[in-house]
């Protein structure tokens, strides 16, 4: 839609592809990619990329929906907290309601999904805004999740259960397997069918996706459903990998999430934004994480190499658009 | 409407589960003191005199598999705490620099997370097995989601030894134990009923019930008051995180919950103590009201010197982290196997092991008004 204001001069200068905002991401990403590669000759190696997919999966999934999300101008805050508690939920159901494991797990899934629809509910119904609600549930959420396991932490799973976070299938992470499937299904919902066209539609003006007789309502409520149901996905790849359940589990990685998606284009007003960026911006963030740890640069310096890449990819983005309103 | 009650329904049914869940929680009743864990206690012998040799129990930690012979060559090693940026992690990193100083080959670097999260302290030490290191020295945020971690490790021919908080046995070689737990609890317990009196009521303030050494420090001290302080009476034990404001509010509704029954307070943290020590002052119960607790000096000087607390107890981090590179220097070079009963320490001198695969560090330090000033940590 917005394309289709570019000035014909524009478009002929360059390939509308190439000044597109992932486009130039996945450029950036691959000179950054190159110079740590030659600084560590361990880095670029099938293990460690394949490892790095297996840490990035827990964060992965959550930025699927959320990049749907943030499409129709909204933001789900309390992601990390919804994972805490269907990891409280898949461990507590099993150590102490005694379900078999198979069904915690859908449980804990199942908890997820509610949490993210009670978010959509409040939100939708009672209109209060999305920032708000989902600051109250990050509370609410991280509150059950303590309360409920009384912050003892719940260990000693069956060898089986271990294979999600720590097997491998094909020699790939069995949890990458999970992500790419996420993926492959969310960028199709987004591109090709009219749940997704709708979604940009809420995005770019609600009031007028609402007139052109779209379910609005429905559709805000199935994106903060997924969301939750996402986050219970995470939890149980999450418990998995670590072998542990406790309470503090996916504490700020709403902010992780939001990063991804955001660095990949998604613009933070609605109506702009792909499955692929979002993809783009994962993968950046967590290799320029463990690029810059095998590197030799120290925790806290690595946050602050992350921040100025944020920066630096919005003022990118930022100029971009100005030139296209120019052009427009 | 009728979607509205569905709804409704589910939302209804959410939290009865939640509730039922809750209920089940809170039903874990035991006679042993809140906060402690269910592992089997070994309480010290009342008297002041040594105890009884504990029956030697073989090795049961980990073994590298393809390490390569660096016996007496450089080593780089990797230091990752359970979070940096804190007093008590910057004095046990001092202590593996002193000793990386006169060890002379041993290179130590500490970086791990700012945050004491697990989930980042794994991504931590795999980043490291994968840029390649000769050893990793750690202090668990969670003993058993620590462990597949190390167990990597420890299968790519990497050194790894614990200190302060330990994994399971068999993901590490060794680990460096500050203070046996039933050691800690005597000197706890002895100094509250010497301070508050042998039949006096007391609360407790910890970070959280399953934090490892909390758990196990306080699981020590119900066992060994019960055996030598049969009258003490134990009231509460409460939560405060390591949170300042939550220890200092929780000790304060302690006092005032409890008025006159209470006679002392347990800090169990670095911060419940100070907290506590506070809340005993603001509440204008110095004298009355004992505070004893685990806390480093700096912290506790102002308390101490005022004459509101008596006793800390602690251990020396800095000789934690210096016997820590020593240990792992041993290990490389072939001088500590499995199956060894000490290992020489540089200036600490011989340190035995204890409970097949644990290197202690020695009695418990109490810092007193008299020796507190010597100590800045």
């Amino acid at each position: 839609m917005r394309m289709a204001v570019l000035a014909p001069e524009v478009r002929s200068a360059a390939p509308r592809w190439l000044i597109r905002h992932e486009t130039l991401l996945a450029a950036i990403l691959v000179v950054a990619l190159a110079i740590l590669g030659l600084f560590n000759e361990r880095f670029l190696t099938i293990d460690n990329l394949l490892n790095q997919g297996r840490l990035m999966t827990e964060v992965g999934l959550l930025a699927l929906p959320m990049t749907f999300i943030i499409i129709t101008g909204g933001i789900d805050l309390s992601v990390g907290s919804i994972v805490g508690l269907c990891a409280i939920m898949l461990g507590y159901s099993w150590k102490n309601l005694g379900f078999p494991l198979p069904l915690a797990i859908a449980f804990a899934i199942g908890v997820g999904g509610v949490a993210g629809f009670v978010n959509g509910l409040l939100i939708t119904r009672v209109r209060v805004p999305p920032l708000i609600m989902t600051i109250a549930t990050l509370a609410l959420y991280r509150g059950l999740a303590e309360g409920i396991s009384q912050a003892r932490s719940v260990r000693n799973y069956p060898e089986w259960f271990f294979f999600t976070g720590q097997g491998e299938w094909l020699g790939v992470p069995v949890q990458l397997w999970i992500l790419l499937v996420g993926i492959i299904m969310a960028g199709i919902a987004l591109d090709r069918t009219t749940f997704g066209r709708t979604l940009y539609a809420i995005g770019n003006n609600e009031t007028a996706a609402r007139f052109s007789g779209l379910p609005v309502d429905r559709v805000k409520l199935v994106v903060y459903t997924l969301s939750g149901l996402a986050a219970g996905l995470s939890a149980w790849v999450l418990v998995s990998r670590v072998t542990t359940t406790r309470s503090d589990m996916g504490s700020g990685y709403e902010l992780d999430v939001i990063a991804a998606v955001v660095l990949g284009g998604t613009s933070i007003f609605g109506g702009v934004g792909t499955i692929w960026g979002t993809v783009v911006g994962l993968v950046m963030i967590q290799l320029l994480k463990n690029g810059l740890a095998l590197t030799g640069v120290k925790g806290d310096a690595t946050i602050i190499v992350i921040g100025a890449v944020l920066i630096a990819s919005t003022l990118i983005a930022s100029s971009l658009h100005g030139r296209r309103e120019v052009a427009g | 409407m009728k979607q509205l009650m569905k709804h409704r329904m589910m939302k209804t049914a959410a939290l009865v589960i939640l509730g039922v869940a809750m209920a089940g929680g809170s039903a874990v009743a035991a006679d042993k003191w809140d906060g402690g864990d269910d592992l089997p206690t070994s309480p010290l012998a009342c008297d002041a005199g040594p105890a009884a040799a504990a029956a030697a129990k073989p090795y049961d930690g980990g073994q590298t598999t393809g390490a390569p012979d660096k016996a007496g060559k450089p080593i780089t090693l990797v230091d990752v705490p359970k979070l940096i940026g804190i007093g008590y992690f910057n004095a046990t990193s001092k202590g593996m620099q002193d000793a990386a100083k006169e060890i002379g080959n041993v290179k130590v670097t500490t970086d791990g997370p700012t945050e004491a999260k697990i989930d980042e302290q794994i991504k931590f030490i795999d980043n490291y097995i994968t840029r390649g290191v000769d050893g990793i020295l750690f202090a668990a945020n969670d003993p058993v989601a620590i462990a597949p971690v190390l167990k990597k490790a420890l299968s790519k021919g990497i050194d790894v030894v614990g200190y302060d908080a330990n994994s399971q046995p068999d993901a590490r070689q060794w680990f460096i134990n500050q203070a046996q737990f039933n050691g800690i609890a005597k000197a706890m317990v002895d100094a509250m009923a010497k301070e508050a009196g042998e039949d006096k009521g007391f609360a407790i303030v910890t970070s959280t019930f399953t934090t490892p050494n909390q758990a196990r420090w306080i699981a020590e001290m119900s066992a060994y008051a019960a055996k030598c302080h049969p009258k003490l009476k134990w009231l509460e034990t409460v939560e405060a995180q390591e949170d300042n404001v939550l220890s200092f509010n929780q000790a304060t509704t302690l006092i005032n919950k409890y008025g006159d029954k209470l006679s002392g307070l347990f800090g169990m943290t670095s911060v419940a103590t100070p907290a506590s020590a506070e809340a005993v002052t603001k509440a204008g119960q110095c004298g009355k009201l004992a505070v004893v607790g685990l806390a480093t000096p700096n912290a506790m000087k102002p308390y101490v010197n005022a004459g509101c607390v008596k006793s800390v107890v602690l251990w020396n981090p800095v000789d934690l982290g210096y016997a820590a590179t020593y240990v792992i220097r041993a290990v490389v070079d072939g001088k500590l196997k499995p199956g060894a009963t000490s290992v020489e320490a540089g200036k600490l001198g011989k340190l035995n092991v204890v409970n097949g695969s644990e290197i202690l560090l020695g009695s418990p330090f109490i810092f007193t008004k008299d020796n507190i000033k010597d100590f800045d940590f």
